[in-house]
């Protein structure tokens, strides 16, 4: 747990921070987010005593982080910034293995630890491992960066933007990563970001600040339904509403789908789509092969004849996404439903543009 | 047609320059060592027959430089000029020979204004052709050095014995050998205190705001005075001091000498030195060195750690800078009796002998050059891997 007490911190005459006091749950992602200039980054350099308060105190497990020395605390929390930060002398296994280094671990741990995290950020570390950053991608440093952070499995993680300098889609992908390694290692985690999207995604709290004050700390569901007032309205933006959707899962609103298989026969297929216009068709495995429309039905002699063969990568999402991707997929595609699939692309429901609706109806009252 | 046909421009201008050069002087012929001399043309100087030799060869390389591409051309080109060099300075000490036989004793062949423009072309060409080479450093090396490996060996075997300059060094073999040495000493001890110095103000400079401006201020002002008045200006302090404290003039030092050549020096290899080691630690992206410290390195891990390995090319980088300038510097330290190379410039200048003054500066330009290549060496090894470099 990690406390916050009437933290300041003044700049010459300017207060960057002003009477913060936060409480971070252990296991729980907690978001500062605000305009630029807000104190966020601030904040979270004072954790670690890369910036000192002017006054107030900051307990991680009731002891306060001033008695502890600089650099022991700093090897007990995980650091990624932004600009990433990657040794460019180092190669990708040294930069992760700094930490591990500094704490004089054997190498042989150290070197497995290296492996398991590049593995868990998804590279490969045969692949990966004795590169130099400057051979990076930007997502593929940023995950470098992650893994380094995590390298002495820190119960605590300080993020500073770590996914902003990449493209929103790489962006998108390493924010579900993220959500998905957090789901495994239940880390403390802070993370400051000025994306609302990113917020929402990820956190568990947020912590809105405006002018070095904090504004509102709470959920997202609560913080998007309840601002706590005109400049957290503000801020959420007149949509939020729609944003909410990226925090309800498809999973509740999967309804069966009535597929038919490519090997049944027309007669068969005519039947099971009855009046709908179209119904998708699976193979004997249940994976997503495309759809039939029931007008093509009446000249055609075998269900492979009239298939329009898609990928469950175009047209269906994971049963893991959210209503948000739900309906921006439905409106991409100009449809009034899309299907949902497990792992293995085998298709197990479809969500329809109504049931997207009716939650938001939900959510606005 | 167009694609057989590269243009090498820098080939091209050593090659007009080479032929240019066939039209003034190519040597000297003195009745003495300090005497006006009369310039012989190219083909009076070594005959027609030799001298159709060298327009033939610096014909061809213009030939070359217009036409031909591929890989071929370069080491065509570097060939010829190699060939040049070693011709024409073959034939030169050849033709002495024979003019000293008929001449009198007294007299003296030195090389013209001709042959050291023809020296200079060659190795344009040479240069234009290494720059092509850069795949084959085989060739590389075989054009750059053969010529110079070749002039070596005339020297020693006597062949360029004849002429003027060679003359002057082998009344002064002795000498010379000493003043190369302590040529080299006094640059190479300055350049190292220099650095040892440098580099911590550097840091120092690069650490606190309060000492930046002045450890500048003291390195550019220092640049700034003339090289002679530096060495002279250390004269009388430097005397008034080893008066007041006797036990220093017990262990050598003097108001005039190496010491205060040394002095002088290592105050010049300064301002590169400081410079450039506190804009390589400047240059470390802040983000590195914020996720150091973040992650838990204590500051003097994230300097050892960090900065010093992605300042290391370019402290390297002020040194080399500092050790080249060095060299040419130490040849002024002959004139307050710190000897070096200068020496013999500076007694050839007295002595209006123009060949003795160029036994002084070939080898210094040769001891740049030298030292310019080994410090390029050493910038490179300095270079982590996975940081710009090559």
């Amino acid at each position: 747990m990690i406390h916050l007490q009437h933290l300041v911190k003044d700049y010459g005459r300017t207060r960057a921070v002003d009477d913060l006091s936060l409480e971070v749950t252990a296991g729980e992602v907690c978001v500062l987010i605000g305009p630029s200039g807000c104190g966020k980054t601030t904040t979270l350099r004072m954790i670690n005593r890369l910036i000192e308060p002017s006054s107030g105190h900051i307990l991680i497990d009731d002891q306060d982080i001033s008695q502890i020395k600089p650099e022991r605390l700093r090897l007990s929390i995980g650091y990624a910034i932004q600009s990433v930060g990657l040794f460019p002398h180092m190669t990708v296994a040294t930069n992760i293995a700094v930490v591990p280094k500094l704490l004089n671990w054997e190498k042989e741990a150290t070197s497995q630890r290296v492996e398991e995290l590049l593995r868990l950020v998804g590279l490969d570390p045969g692949e990966f491992g004795h590169k130099y950053p400057g051979q990076l991608s930007g997502g593929q440093a940023q995950r470098v960066g992650v893994a380094r952070a995590l390298a002495a499995d820190p119960p605590i993680l300080l993020m500073d933007e770590p996914f902003g300098a990449v493209d929103p889609l790489t962006r998108e992908r390493l924010q579900y990563q993220f959500a998905r390694i957090q789901q495994e290692l239940k880390k403390t985690v802070i993370l400051v970001t000025h994306d609302l999207n990113e917020a929402i995604r990820l956190a568990d709290r947020i912590a809105i600040m405006s002018a070095g004050k904090l504004v509102q700390y709470d959920t997202p569901e609560t913080i998007l339904s309840r601002p706590a007032n005109k400049f957290v309205h503000d801020f959420v933006g007149t949509d939020r509403a729609l944003k909410r959707l990226s925090r309800i899962g498809v999973e509740g609103f999967v309804k069966p789908a009535n597929p038919v298989a490519i090997t049944d026969s027309i007669s068969k297929i005519a039947a099971v789509i009855g009046r709908q216009p179209s119904a998708w068709v699976v193979n004997g495995d249940g994976r997503l092969l495309g759809w039939i429309d029931r007008k093509s039905l009446a000249q055609a002699s075998s269900a492979s004849q009239v298939l329009v063969a898609q990928t469950a990568d175009e047209v269906a999402i994971s049963r893991g996404a959210t209503l948000h991707e739900a309906l921006s997929l439905m409106l991409g595609q100009g449809v009034k439903s899309v299907p949902v699939v497990d792992e293995q692309e085998r298709l197990i429901g479809e969500v329809s543009l109504s049931d997207v609706e009716a939650a938001t109806v939900e959510t606005e009252a | 047609m167009r694609q057989l046909l590269g243009r090498d421009n820098v080939a091209l201008t050593g090659s007009v320059i080479g032929l240019a050069s066939v039209l003034f002087g190519w040597l000297t012929l003195r009745p003495n060592r300090l005497a006006e001399g009369t310039p012989l043309s190219l083909w009076d100087g070594l005959g027609w027959g030799n001298a159709a030799v060298i327009v033939l060869l610096w014909l061809l390389c213009l030939v070359l430089s217009l036409s031909l591409k591929g890989k071929l051309k370069p080491i065509l080109l570097g060939v010829t000029a190699n060939m040049v060099l070693v011709v024409s300075l073959l034939m030169a000490g050849m033709a002495a020979t024979g003019l000293l036989e008929v001449e009198p004793d007294s007299s003296r062949v030195s090389l013209g204004v001709g042959i050291w423009l023809t020296i200079a072309a060659a190795y344009i060409v040479i240069y234009a052709s290494r720059q092509k080479l850069k795949e084959l450093p085989l060739w590389q090396h075989l054009v750059s050095w053969t010529g110079l490996a070749i002039l070596i060996a005339l020297i020693f075997n006597g062949l360029l014995d004849s002429l003027s300059l060679m003359q002057e060094l082998n009344g002064r073999e002795a000498r010379f050998l000493q003043e190369l040495q302590q040529h080299v000493f006094l640059f190479g001890i300055s350049v190292t205190i220099g650095s040892l110095i440098g580099i911590p103000l550097g840091i120092w400079a690069n650490r606190s705001r309060r000492a930046e401006r002045p450890v500048f201020f003291i390195a550019n002002i220092t640049q700034t005075i003339p090289s002679l008045a530096l060495f002279g200006l250390i004269i009388a302090p430097l005397s008034a001091l080893t008066m007041a404290l006797p036990f220093l003039r017990e262990i050598g030092i003097r108001g005039i000498g190496t010491a205060p050549a040394l002095i002088a020096l290592v105050v010049y290899s300064l301002l590169p030195i400081v410079r450039n080691t506190f804009v390589g630690l400047r240059q470390v992206d802040p983000a590195v060195i914020d996720a150091g410290a973040g992650m838990g390195m204590s500051r003097f891990q994230v300097f050892r750690r960090v900065k010093l390995p992605l300042a290391a090319p370019l402290v390297a980088e002020g040194v080399r800078i500092a050790s080249v300038q060095a060299v040419g510097l130490t040849t002024v330290a002959a004139l307050i009796g710190a000897g070096g190379l200068g020496f013999f410039v500076f007694q050839g200048l007295a002595q209006a002998a123009p060949d003795l003054i160029i036994l002084g500066t070939l080898p210094i330009i040769a001891l740049a050059l030298i030292v310019d290549a080994v410090m390029r060496v050493i910038v490179r090894l300095v270079t982590p891997k996975g940081t710009g470099g090559q």
